[in-house]
């Protein structure tokens, strides 16, 4: 009979679900704003939300916030206090967490700023994505080079030290030189962690019913390596497929989503994930993905499922195989509650075909192995 | 008798026959609005039939229908299979009637199939009574359409009925005319029984169901009949018509048109063309034109997972009850593992089956490239047929290849006669006869069935913007100079894509299979080599890139259920192809012969 010894880090992630307007790569669920946001009662509602949620695990801590979207920084720096005031009020949290909140340039004003510094936001993720500001055009952003450049002056002005920049690659019609002068920018500001993603077009966004014209495989690999070898030559360890971290400073709630961990939702569309002791179940639920429905309902969950033992097996390998360092089989046992002979064997013809390797009790993709992760996990289905 | 009119309808696909047939059914009462339900389309009653508006098997109804001139008649109807592959078919129903009904679109003209049926019918002294429908249609064109029939076919058209079966305008003097104009039938209702079989189907109920025209005589329940072909006899154990749900009646007689049910298991036991008898007073001769059908086109089917293999057998047992032109024996690839070889009329009825198997049975397959049958003439003086590529002996065993040869009938509008004439001449076609009519012109090729079978028809509709038409007859078997053309994949070959071809276009065809496979072979983990080989001769080779990777850019939580829907599909992607040592082959691969445009 599987179990969990102990259960696993526990998270928050909070969506807001506004945008100034949706670029045509999104494919979150943000909503532009069409009149004004409905801040205070959005507020209200996440915070009844996580009440009603926390029955579910009472007892454990906090070890990381983080306020996603859509484009968190649109909100008041006064609301983001009162959010977080709230949480603390409801929650036991551990003592250095992590609270991260994503920003865009364009919404960066220092005031502001500070105030969501002194409301105890201490790290910020801005969605930069290029320096180009022709690129940031076809993208459909509402910044320009000069503001993304400023946005990060004026979060270090409030105090930020722990600052993420979110830059993507392979961008319509972008020559390798444009993609990697974009990061070389990005390492002379000195983040102290880079997202750097290659676009991809996906199902239900503007760009995939009006595809651009994007680089073909062959550039953007190669724009890939050479951007791969200038982060790490700058200092920006890669523990991600597409994270990149100096002095080990990686973000510690996405890192808590690659080992399987547990992650309360709240806000419209968010996706949570908790593992259960009394019945050593693993359930799965999402929140209505509209905001207005979702200030509307009483009940605010729109769907749940318990994940059977094949789906552990599957989503923890998506998620732990996209870590450089793999993962021990005890973490394994930890949070998936099943036993390491239950994959055995796929993990030994993943080993055979080249793509895993295995050090002690720690297993990881090999080189081969990172380039066809799909490959990988889809033998552990 | 005398109020007995048996008849069939001559269309092209989409000109409008079962909608008409829809029509007079409601016009003489066989079904309520109700029964009618909101599809349509009766008496086509398979879901394929009513989705690509061909009707695969002959079916029948029988109608009660007050004239103006006060008599009920009893109008048979008999609706025909609709397709070049099912001429033989189409010549066997068309024998069961008096009359036939030509219906052409008014908005579009005479196309090359309704002719080779209607020169069938006028060949069977037929009365051909012509029919304009979708007059209603901005297109239409009456007048013109009328030229055309008679420049082409040669009745008189002018004062063609002209209807829309779709609004039903015209529908009541069409079916006043046709009482007139077709010929009640004759046969001495006392004379010994011959009753043609039309068709027969397996009904799960009640057996094999047999329709039959009769044509002398007349035959009853617990009658004793005789197959006349095989001599065997059965006792019937039904008679009766179909108005179109089937009912019981005391007997047919010579004139009519209905069913019998004689406890038959097999509709083998009852084959298109034969004729009933009865056993205790035989007739002397049987009706003549009775042939075995032939499949004139082998393809092997495999199942995709290997534990469907069972479940795949099955459903082609299930299959053949109801379709004796289907044969099928086992095939071993060693590429593909077991599966069937599996000969068809021709390429409509292999998607058909193809269809019906993926969709009725729930079975994904792979089927290979269609080939024709060859006669093989051995050194030892043998001869041999050939179904399958992989079959074919080393060149030191083989004296003689013959491929089968048909005549084309192709009818084409002046304009494009230039472009169908090279088509046909690159298609190794020898030009036996032209004719201008009209605005139009027959002409008629000899030709291999293999080019036919390979892309003839696409390629005629699209040197003529579709306006070509075309049907085909098979002639005889010729000796002639083909070659095995190997294709190897990572340098090995895979028996399954062995194509034959013409020696004088294997080179440049073997090239171009090369270069479609690469087209149509998904990039990998790994380089795919792909070559063409005839003996140990390479004569092509293109190469399949390896993918650079294949990652999601993006995964965090609340993207988990997404992203894994994402892979899932990527893995479903790959259940329609086979793996072959590292390699994924799609079904798609197997046929890249029939692919390339040579254009």
């Amino acid at each position: 009979m599987p179990e969990f010894s102990c259960l696993p880090p526990l998270s928050l992630y909070i969506h807001i679900p506004w945008c100034v307007r949706k670029c045509p790569y999104c494919d979150f669920n943000s909503h532009a704003v069409k009149h004004e946001i409905p801040e205070s009662q959005y507020i209200d509602c996440l915070l009844n939300d996580l009440e009603q949620q926390l029955p579910g695990i009472w007892g454990r801590r906090l070890s990381s916030i983080f306020i996603g979207g859509g484009t968190p920084s649109l909100f008041s720096a006064e609301g983001i206090h009162r959010l977080l005031s709230g949480i603390r009020a409801r929650m036991q949290t551990v003592a250095t967490m992590e609270i991260t909140l994503e920003a865009n340039p364009g919404t960066f004003e220092q005031e502001k700023f500070n105030g969501f510094y002194e409301a105890g936001i201490n790290r910020l993720s801005i969605g930069i994505q290029s320096f180009d500001s022709d690129k940031l055009k076809r993208l459909g952003r509402i910044h320009d080079g000069r503001e993304a450049i400023q946005a990060i002056e004026t979060a270090r002005k409030a105090g930020f030290e722990n600052i993420n920049l979110d830059l993507m690659f392979a961008l319509p019609e972008q020559t390798i030189e444009q993609g990697l002068a974009d990061l070389q920018t990005a390492i002379q500001l000195q983040p102290s962690h880079i997202s750097w993603y290659q676009l991809t077009i996906e199902p239900n966004t503007y760009f995939y019913t009006h595809p651009p014209v994007t680089p073909d495989d062959e550039l953007s690999f190669e724009c890939q390596l050479q951007g791969q070898a200038l982060l790490a030559s700058a200092g920006y360890a890669q523990y991600e497929i597409s994270a990149y971290a100096r002095n080990g400073q990686q973000c510690k709630h996405n890192l808590n989503y690659w080992e399987f961990g547990d992650y309360l939702a709240i806000g419209a569309g968010a996706h949570g994930k908790i593992s259960r002791a009394d019945d050593q179940s693993i359930h799965r639920y999402w929140q209505v993905r509209k905001p207005e429905d979702y200030m509307d309902a009483t009940l605010r969950t729109a769907g749940k499922e318990i994940l059977s033992e094949k789906d552990r097996v599957f989503e923890f390998m998506l998620n732990a195989l996209r870590l450089k360092q793999g993962f021990d089989l005890e973490l394994f046992e930890n949070h998936t509650g099943l036993s390491r002979k239950l994959i055995e064997a796929d993990c030994a013809t993943a080993i055979d075909s080249g793509l895993l390797t295995q050090q002690g009790n720690r297993l990881h993709a090999t080189d081969r192995g990172y380039l066809f992760l799909n490959e990988l996990i889809n033998m552990f289905s | 008798m005398q109020n007995i009119r048996n008849f069939s309808i001559i269309a092209h696909i989409d000109h409008g026959k079962s909608t008409l047939a829809d029509r007079f059914i409601q016009t003489c009462g066989g079904l309520t609005a109700r029964e009618m339900g909101t599809k349509g389309q009766v008496l086509d009653s398979m879901e394929i039939e009513r989705e690509r508006g061909i009707t695969i098997k002959a079916q029948c109804v029988t109608l009660n229908y007050k004239a103006s001139d006060g008599e009920v008649y009893q109008l048979n109807f008999i609706d025909t299979p609709g397709h070049v592959d099912f001429s033989y078919e189409v010549s066997r129903s068309l024998e069961a009637c008096e009359g036939a009904l030509l219906v052409v679109d008014a908005s579009q003209g005479v196309e090359a199939q309704s002719v080779a049926n209607c020169y069938t019918a006028i060949d069977l002294g037929l009365e051909v009574m012509p029919v304009l429908n979708k007059i209603d249609l901005p297109a239409a064109d009456a007048d013109r359409v009328s030229q055309e029939i008679e420049d082409i076919i040669g009745i008189e058209a002018h004062d063609a009925c002209r209807v829309s079966a779709k609004s039903g305008i015209g529908i009541d003097e069409l079916l006043e005319r046709l009482v007139k104009q077709i010929p009640p039938p004759v046969g001495d209702p006392d004379a010994p029984l011959q009753a043609l079989i039309v068709d027969s189907w397996f009904d799960p109920y009640v057996g094999v169901i047999i329709l039959v025209r009769i044509k002398h005589g007349r035959i009853r329940k617990s009658n004793k009949m005789q197959v006349m072909s095989t001599g065997r006899s059965f006792g019937v154990d039904s008679v009766g018509i179909f108005t179109p749900k089937r009912t019981e009646s005391s007997e047919l007689s010579a004139g009519q048109v209905g069913y019998i049910i004689a406890g038959m298991k097999e509709i083998d036991s009852a084959k298109v063309g034969d004729t009933i008898t009865l056993t205790d007073r035989p007739a002397t001769e049987a009706l003549p034109g009775f042939k075995e059908v032939q499949p004139r086109v082998f393809a092997g089917m495999f199942p995709v997972e290997a534990d469907d293999f069972n479940d795949f057998r099955e459903a082609l047992e299930k299959l053949t009850l109801n379709d004796s032109a289907l044969q099928y024996e086992p095939e071993n690839s060693s590429a593909l593992g077991f599966g069937f070889r599996i000969g068809f009329l021709g390429l409509l009825h292999m998607e058909i089956v193809q269809e019906r198997l993926e969709r009725e049975y729930d079975l994904s397959l792979i089927t290979t490239a269609p080939t024709v049958v060859y006669e093989l003439l051995t050194t030892k003086d043998e001869v041999i047929q050939i179904h399958n590529p992989a079959d074919l002996p080393e060149p030191n065993y083989i004296a003689e290849i013959r491929e089968p040869i048909i005549t084309a009938h192709i009818l084409v509008p002046q304009e494009y006669l230039g472009s169908v004439i090279s088509l046909c001449v690159d298609k190794r076609g020898v030009q036996t006869n032209m004719q201008y009519m009209g605005s139009q012109v027959t002409l008629t090729y000899e030709m291999p069935l293999s080019e036919v079978v390979m892309d003839f028809f696409d390629r005629l509709k699209s040197v003529s913007r579709g306006y070509a038409s075309f049907d085909y007859d098979f002639k005889c078997f010729q000796a002639a100079k083909m070659v095995k053309v190997d294709i190897l994949i990572n340098s090995e070959k895979v028996d399954a894509l062995a194509v034959i071809l013409h020696e004088d276009q294997a080179q440049r065809r073997g090239r171009e299979v090369a270069d479609k496979m690469r087209e149509l072979i998904p990039r990998q983990m790994f380089d795919i080599a792909i070559q063409a080989a005839i003996g140990r001769h390479i004569i092509a080779r293109s190469t399949v890139k390896a993918l650079r990777k294949n990652v999601l850019a993006k995964c965090y939580g609340g993207d988990v259920s997404r992203k894994r829907k994402l892979l899932d599909k990527q893995k479903k992607g790959k259940k329609r192809m086979k793996q072959f040592g590292k390699v994924e082959i799609p079904q798609e691969a197997f046929l890249a012969v029939l692919k390339i445009d040579s254009d």
